[in-house]
């Protein structure tokens, strides 16, 4: 399905949609073993559980927040919600990689996965744009994101506050990241299945 | 502001186990089963098991609101247990929820609803037969499923992952499959006449939790059993009706084969084997002819190379009994003594595994080198050259003792052989044995020529080949006219003691003797042409024109082992008497000369 530049009711998935839909998927499984990892190693005992969790820095974007209102929204509108997510996450992503590497003893695990969802979070960004672009030539979207301000607590010389910058990051980037690997499934049942699945 | 936790798995493990250890009401678990709703429940027994009074409220808080707001749902999802529906419940925020008990806040908890979805068991499960295998054993089967109705994977809110497990009804294991997105599966290798039972349970994609296992799906095989499926009295007839047609094939052929040697000879042939009286097999198998050489020498001093430059000659082989005739005597007394049963059955084509008709060969035992004045050609070039050696070794110790000798030129004569010289211990251990063959032999009055075999010393382009009795008979040949070409009186002793004759010497001789006999003077006339030991197509020159003197009663003469057999070149000719041989009956030797089969039956009666 090939869309015109006026008045768009479809859009096109191939090729670039379906790599698209896997890579949210891969973004959001390595997020969420990378989380795990760390919240196995740094967080026990810390306390970081019952810490105030104030929210992610992509929580001033709405976004819905439950089936109905994703239903409800114009494809259009939601691809768009996913790339304003996206951007917010090019700045956090790439410190993250850069910072993460200054914890003590960091696994490798967690080094590799970090350089890998902030190279695949770039792609799909990308591929989203392009998508985008076709969708609304022209459009100044891209300026609409989050801006990230927490590079100095995850620079602090406390090793706790460190740490746990670190954990609400993390748990940020996972929480992020399922949502928009749910919205594009939504558009990808929606749009090339015909919400049938 | 209340704080906000995160909830995640490592706190929901715990949640049981430390609360009941308080002994105090607690929330058990929070659960949503397709991301849109979610329930927490709650124990509402202490540790001492008392009931808590319905005072117990639940109350919650999303990270946006202000203040903490009861549950607004106590029944819907049972006793204890407060319900959130769709409307109250947002995903990807957090909610914190207490437990209180009149101010008392007993249990708090904080989480996301995408962080506790549990999706419902699967339903429909079925399955069905795929197929059988050969043997009637196996099945496979194909099991499929509906996802749980209240996950709404069709708009594709929620993705499910599936675990499939099944079992032998009899097991208590479970055996498991690895979590698929699809709701098809099959299975393979199921044991017919087996029941099984197969559940299903699924879980979010890149979650870790699984809901509910669903009901056990009942897979019932022993119906399916077929005939040759009976486990208990299982036997393989196909498998015995097979092999034992294969015995029977195999026990045919043996029998076959087994009354019918001819065709055993026909299919396989005997392999002949080299055979070397004296000689064990397997040292010339190994390729030791180092020691075949010690075993033919049988002295230290022995040199096996004698024939190195001569590479072109050929030597005969020496067709030997077996090992076990060794015992059976010197071929040399057979055919010099008056056996004559050996020696005769020993012209003949020997009817053995060795497959050589050979003409006599001459024993070669270890000790018994004295009968190395025969000629004998032998396969192994060593023997050959060690015979060749010890033709040298009896003429030198023969003409040492001949009386009439010039001994002391003799030395001086085979002073540049320095294969003599070599040999003289060689040739000390000879005399003893040489006396008895000489004596045999000056009794027999023959001479005392020992060359049963010659070698093949030349091939004329004419296609005759051209003998010689070994390349020290050239030297010997050499020395012999060096040596009597100055001396030369015709001697008949020295002729008669010399195995080997010199043509021109023996030209002389018979030239300087009297016509007593004609065969000598047909000698003469034979030595005037070079001696031929003829066959149809073989045209042997004898060296030693010495074996052509037929007359045995001129034992001054050269007697040779052999008559000429054919001399066409004088009309007087040549008629041999075999019988007249002064050899006694089937015994000869042949002189340094090579005589076929044919020949050799021609003189034999």
């Amino acid at each position: 399905m090939f869309l015109s530049k006026k008045g768009v009711t479809s859009l096109p998935i191939c090729p670039s949609g379906s790599v698209g839909f896997k890579l949210s998927h891969h973004i959001h499984s390595l997020s969420s073993e990378m989380f795990n990892e760390f919240d196995e190693r740094y967080a026990q005992g810390r306390g970081f559980i019952t810490k105030a969790i104030n929210g992610c820095h992509t929580s001033s974007l709405t976004t819905p927040e439950d089936k109905e209102q994703a239903q409800q929204i114009h494809h259009e509108d939601l691809l768009n919600l996913v790339l304003r997510v996206l951007r917010s996450w090019n700045d956090p992503l790439l410190h993250l990689v850069s910072e993460v590497q200054s914890i003590k003893e960091a696994p490798d695990t967690i080094l590799w996965k970090a350089v890998e969802i902030e190279e695949q979070n770039k792609r799909l960004l990308e591929g989203m744009e392009k998508i985008a672009g076709q969708v609304h030539p022209g459009d100044i979207e891209n300026e609409v994101y989050s801006r990230w301000s927490g590079l100095p607590s995850l620079q602090m010389a406390d090793e706790d506050s460190r740490l746990f910058a670190f954990y609400s990051l993390l748990h940020c980037l996972r929480r992020d990241s399922h949502k928009i690997d749910n919205y594009l499934k939504l558009l990808k049942c929606r749009l090339i299945h015909d919400s049938n699945c | 502001m209340p704080l906000w936790g995160s909830v995640d798995r490592t706190k929901l493990q715990t949640w049981s186990f430390s609360k009941i250890i308080l002994g105090r009401p607690q929330i058990i678990k929070c659960r949503s089963p397709e991301q849109e709703t979610f329930s927490c429940h709650w124990t509402d027994k202490d540790f001492h098991n008392h009931t808590i009074p319905e005072t117990i409220q639940l109350f919650y808080m999303r990270r946006n609101d202000e203040e903490w707001k009861e549950c607004p749902d106590y029944v819907t999802a049972g006793e204890n247990s407060c319900y959130f529906n769709t409307s109250y419940t947002s995903i990807w925020i957090t909610y914190c929820v207490k437990l209180i008990n009149k101010d008392d806040v007993l249990d708090e908890k904080c989480f996301s609803v995408d962080e506790i979805v549990q999706p419902d068991p699967p339903v429909g499960l079925n399955w069905t037969l795929l197929n059988t295998s050969l043997t009637g054993i196996h099945a496979d089967i194909q099991v499929r499923w509906d996802p749980p109705p209240s996950a709404d994977v069709q708009k594709g809110w929620i993705t499910l992952e599936y675990e499939l497990q099944y079992k032998d009804v009899n097991e208590t294991k479970w055996r498991e499959l690895e979590p698929m997105l699809t709701t098809v599966v099959p299975l393979y290798s199921l044991k017919l006449g087996r029941d099984y039972e197969i559940r299903v349970r699924s879980r979010q994609r890149a979650s870790e939790k699984f809901g509910e296992f669903s009901e056990a799906l009942y897979v019932s095989l022993s119906s399916i059993s077929s005939v040759l499926c009976n486990e208990e009295i299982q036997f393989p007839w196909l498998l015995v009706i097979v092999f034992g047609t294969f015995g029977l094939i195999v026990v045919m052929f043996l029998i076959l084969f087994s009354k019918h040697r001819r065709l055993k000879m026909l299919i396989l042939p005997p392999v002949p084997a080299p055979k070397i009286k004296g000689i064990d097999p397997d040292l010339l198998k190994k390729g030791k002819l180092d020691e075949v050489n010690s075993i033919l020498a049988g002295q230290d001093s022995y040199k096996p190379q004698l024939y190195n430059d001569d590479s072109w000659v050929e030597f005969i082989e020496l067709d030997i009994d077996d090992p076990d005739e060794k015992t059976d005597g010197l071929d040399t007394d057979r055919l010099l003594g008056d056996d004559h049963c050996k020696s005769h059955n020993c012209l003949g084509v020997k009817d053995d595994d060795s497959g050589r008709a050979s003409c006599c060969e001459p024993d070669i035992p270890e000790t018994d080198f004295s009968a190395s004045d025969t000629c004998d050609g032998t396969s192994d070039i060593d023997q050959s050259k060690k015979i060749s050696e010890k033709e040298d070794l009896l003429c030198l110790d023969q003409k040492d003792n001949d009386e009439s000798h010039a001994s002391p030129a003799d030395p001086s004569t085979w002073k540049p052989n320095t294969d003599i010289q070599s040999k003289l211990p060689f040739a000390d251990s000879i005399e003893s044995t040489c006396p008895p063959v000489r004596t045999q032999l000056s009794n027999q009055s023959s001479g005392a020529n020992t060359d049963f075999y010659a070698q093949v010393s030349d091939v004329t382009p004419a296609g005759s080949v051209v003998l010689s009795p070994g390349q020290t008979n050239k030297t010997r040949r050499t020395q012999c006219e060096a040596y009597t070409e100055p001396a030369i009186q015709c001697q008949p002793n020295f002729t008669m003691d010399n195995a080997y004759f010199c043509e021109a010497d023996v030209k002389k001789c018979i030239t300087a003797t009297s016509h007593d006999a004609v065969e000598p003077h047909v000698q003469e006339q034979s030595f005037n042409e070079d001696v031929y030991f003829t066959t149809e197509s073989l045209t042997t020159t004898a060296e030693n024109p010495g074996t052509a003197a037929v007359e045995a009663s001129n034992s001054e003469m050269p007697v040779p082992d052999y008559t000429s057999i054919h001399i066409v070149h004088s009309p007087q000719g040549l008629v041999l008497n075999a019988t007249a041989l002064p050899v006694p009956d089937k015994e000869f030797m042949i002189s340094c000369g090579y005589m076929s089969t044919d020949q050799l039956n021609k003189i034999m009666p």
